[in-house]
């Protein structure tokens, strides 16, 4: 009886206390229910930017680089205009009433993202250490790496550093370029030239030898040249990333296009046709003699989003 | 129905099935033996075929006198009426409430909606909002009165009466309290359900010794159940305990399933009454509390409509459509006003979601998103890609 009552005395104090802490629990449900997420959301950030409320987004691009931002018949295309529309159209700039290219040239794109003449630069843009000190980047969407281009003629016969050191060659490239510098450190004797544009130009007249940039600038020529160019797979050790340049004083839309190149990435690597890998196979995909899928993009932050809640699978 | 009945516990066709206790506390109360008789508690197992109302009456009329002695019968008929008034009549006057809410206010606006907006589109509108609100509200209810009716004869001598949630659990018919648990389920968020456990098994009385008579078998079902129940949290738990920081997920996916095992009482004599009113009118503020979001909830979508000539500057109007007739787009504007666009000048319009669906948290049980309703999350199912259109970004 009496071992019997304690039991029941027992059974009753944990009977309160279970109800109790249910209660606490349902009122601590409730609470959290009511919360602001801890993340800051896409919207968030949104209204954090300098572009929030603007009726029009303006992007920096190239006008002169083949494949990747072209003017063709008052048309901006190309690789990086591609991106900037997915970029634009992910910021909700979609349409030509809402997006706006702006030409700018490869020396005036940290200025104009400095004079807040555009908002952003996609313009095969490297994302470099010295560079950082004066605008924001985001990505990088794309790996690039040094190559050599040689007209038909000279197939065959330069294909190595060493070819390249043979002074009967005239090298050319572009001024402030990595290639410039690279080609420099493997003593490389080079004609400076303000354009890759110009090289091309200077190798069909029969005035330099080999050009040697970016592969994608380089692919863009020989696009347009496809009979007369040849690119030669060169061992530089250098890779280049391109990144979206974002003004400096504006982190939250840095963020904002880094977590879209991320969400591009992710719908990429599920298998999934990603904008990316869309306008890569629209544009360079043809030209580039090595398959390409999208880089990570660094420091992306953890954004909430709508469809966060979407089934993974 | 039968299967109800069942589900209630019910070793007999006993009309008010939930309410075990009369019986027994007619006994303890009368002859003054005390709140905490062991026979009482014993005798709490489940009710024998005796009628509800017939030990009980004596005591009423012996605290009040000047009452008027109730029949079961006309008080089930009164209850049923009040309910039935209740279901109908709430979200009624709620929904019209809601309307004025929407319409920011204004009187002409409110009159717009209401001229607009038909009858059952704003039940049906209350209703998708209020589901959840409602069946929380319904089973705390039920899983509190059914604990406080089950202690109710430890109440201490001279506090007769017996609690309000109490009174209500006993007259309330199973299928309701079925029902109830049911709209939970299917409504609240997969992160809430394992409070549905201990609440089920308050309301139900469902005690580990139903499982098995004999000790030993029934320790092994509760282990089986509770490692089903862990094999089907596990990858969330880790997952909650990795991301850190998410206490209160963890708490809630595994503290409830353990209270279930405790929770059907009886209560000792002393906090019966502090817990009765305490749970009262916690569970009244909670639901003023959690009605204000229901009333403002927005009654139509949420679009932006994309307005301009054609080959000229558009504009984007953020706001819910009221009405669209031969001439006219009527937009009640989401920063307040209405707008009147000439149909012609519509170049587009996009649905755009709210920003309360944003989640708090970044977890899910089998690929289910925790802060999704079981039908949520069967509707991501079937309609899986869900794109925002960037329109709805931008600010209107």
């Amino acid at each position: 009886m009496n071992s019997g009552s304690s039991q029941s005395r027992l059974r009753s104090v944990a009977s309160t206390l279970a109800v109790a802490l249910t209660l606490t629990l349902a009122a601590a449900a409730g609470c959290d229910s009511r919360q602001e997420p801890e993340l800051s959301s896409v919207q968030e950030k949104m209204r954090e930017t300098h572009i929030y409320g603007q009726s029009k987004l303006r992007i920096g691009v190239a006008t002169n680089e083949p494949l990747m931002g072209e003017l063709r018949n008052g048309q901006h295309v190309g690789f990086d205009v591609e991106i900037a529309k997915y970029i634009a159209a992910s910021l909700g700039y979609e349409g030509d009433q809402r997006l706006e290219f702006v030409p700018v040239a490869t020396e005036e794109r940290i200025p104009a993202l400095q004079g807040g003449t555009v908002d952003l630069v996609v313009s095969s843009f490297s994302i470099t250490e010295e560079r950082k000190k004066v605008v924001s980047f985001a990505g990088p969407y794309f790996v690039t790496t040094q190559e050599v281009m040689v007209p038909t003629r000279l197939r065959g016969k330069i294909s190595t550093i060493e070819d390249l050191r043979n002074p009967d060659y005239k090298i050319c490239t572009s001024g402030g370029s990595t290639s410039e510098a690279e080609l420099g450190g493997h003593q490389v004797k080079v004609l400076v030239v303000k354009t890759v544009g110009d090289c091309v130009a200077g190798i069909r007249a029969g005035r330099y030898d080999a050009v040697s940039s970016d592969e994608t600038i380089l692919a863009g020529f020989l696009a347009r040249h496809p009979k007369e160019f040849e690119i030669v797979d060169m061992p530089f050790g250098t890779s280049e990333l391109l990144g979206i340049g974002v003004p400096i004083g504006d982190p939250a839309l840095r963020d904002l296009v880094a977590f879209f190149l991320q969400k591009s990435y992710q719908q990429g690597r599920d298998e999934q046709a990603s904008p990316w890998q869309t306008s890569y196979n629209r544009t360079l995909g043809p030209w580039l003699k090595a398959e390409k899928r999208q880089p990570q993009p660094l420091e992306v932050p953890k954004l909430v989003d709508f469809d966060d809640k979407a089934p993974a699978k | 129905m039968s299967a109800a009945t069942t589900a209630a516990g019910g070793d007999g066709p006993v009309p008010p099935p939930r309410s075990p206790v009369p019986d027994t506390a007619a006994g303890p109360t009368i002859d003054g033996t005390g709140p905490a008789s062991p026979a009482g508690v014993d005798g709490v197992d489940w009710p024998a075929g005796v009628p509800v109302a017939e030990p009980v009456e004596p005591i009423v009329a012996d605290v009040e006198p000047g009452r008027v002695r109730w029949d079961p019968a006309e008080r089930r008929a009164r209850a049923s009426q009040s309910f039935w008034t209740a279901a109908v009549g709430v979200p009624a006057i709620f929904s019209v409430l809601r309307l004025g809410v929407e319409a920011g206010g204004e009187l002409q606006t409110t009159l717009l909606l209401v001229a607009n907006v038909g009858p059952v589109n704003l039940l049906a509108g209350f209703l998708t909002t209020a589901a959840r609100l409602l069946s929380t509200g319904l089973v705390a209810v039920f899983a509190l009165g059914a604990v406080l009716a089950v202690s109710a004869d430890r109440l201490p001598p001279g506090t007769r009466r017996r609690p309000l949630f109490a009174r209500w659990a006993d007259i309330t018919p199973a299928w309701v309290v079925l029902a109830s648990f049911l709209l939970a389920l299917i409504t609240w968020p997969l992160l809430y359900l394992p409070l549905l456990l201990p609440a089920f098994v308050a309301a139900f009385q469902l005690r580990s010794a139903r499982l098995h008579e004999r000790v030993v078998p029934r320790l092994l079902i509760i282990v089986a159940l509770l490692a089903g129940y862990g094999w089907l949290m596990l990858p969330t738990l880790r997952e909650a305990v990795q991301q850190g920081g998410e206490e209160l997920v963890l708490a809630l996916i595994v503290v409830p399933p353990l209270l279930a095992l405790f929770i059907a009482g009886p209560l000792p004599g002393v906090v019966i009454r502090p817990l009765a009113s305490v749970t009262e009118v916690a569970v009244l503020a909670t639901l003023i509390w959690a009605a204000v979001p229901v009333i403002s909830t927005p009654v139509l979508p949420l679009t932006v409509t994309t307005v301009g000539e054609e080959n000229g500057p558009t504009e984007d109007v953020r706001g819910h459509v009221v009405t669209t007739d031969d001439v006219n787009m009527v937009i009640l504007q989401e920063q307040g006003g209405v707008r009147y666009v000439p149909v012609g000048l519509v170049r587009a319009q996009v649905l755009c979601p709210s920003e309360e669906e944003l989640p708090r948290h970044q977890l899910r049980i089998h690929d289910f998103h925790v802060e999704d309703s079981l039908l949520e999350g069967m509707g991501r199912r079937v309609r899986p890609v869900h794109r925002i259109d960037a329109t709805c970004r931008t600010p209107g």
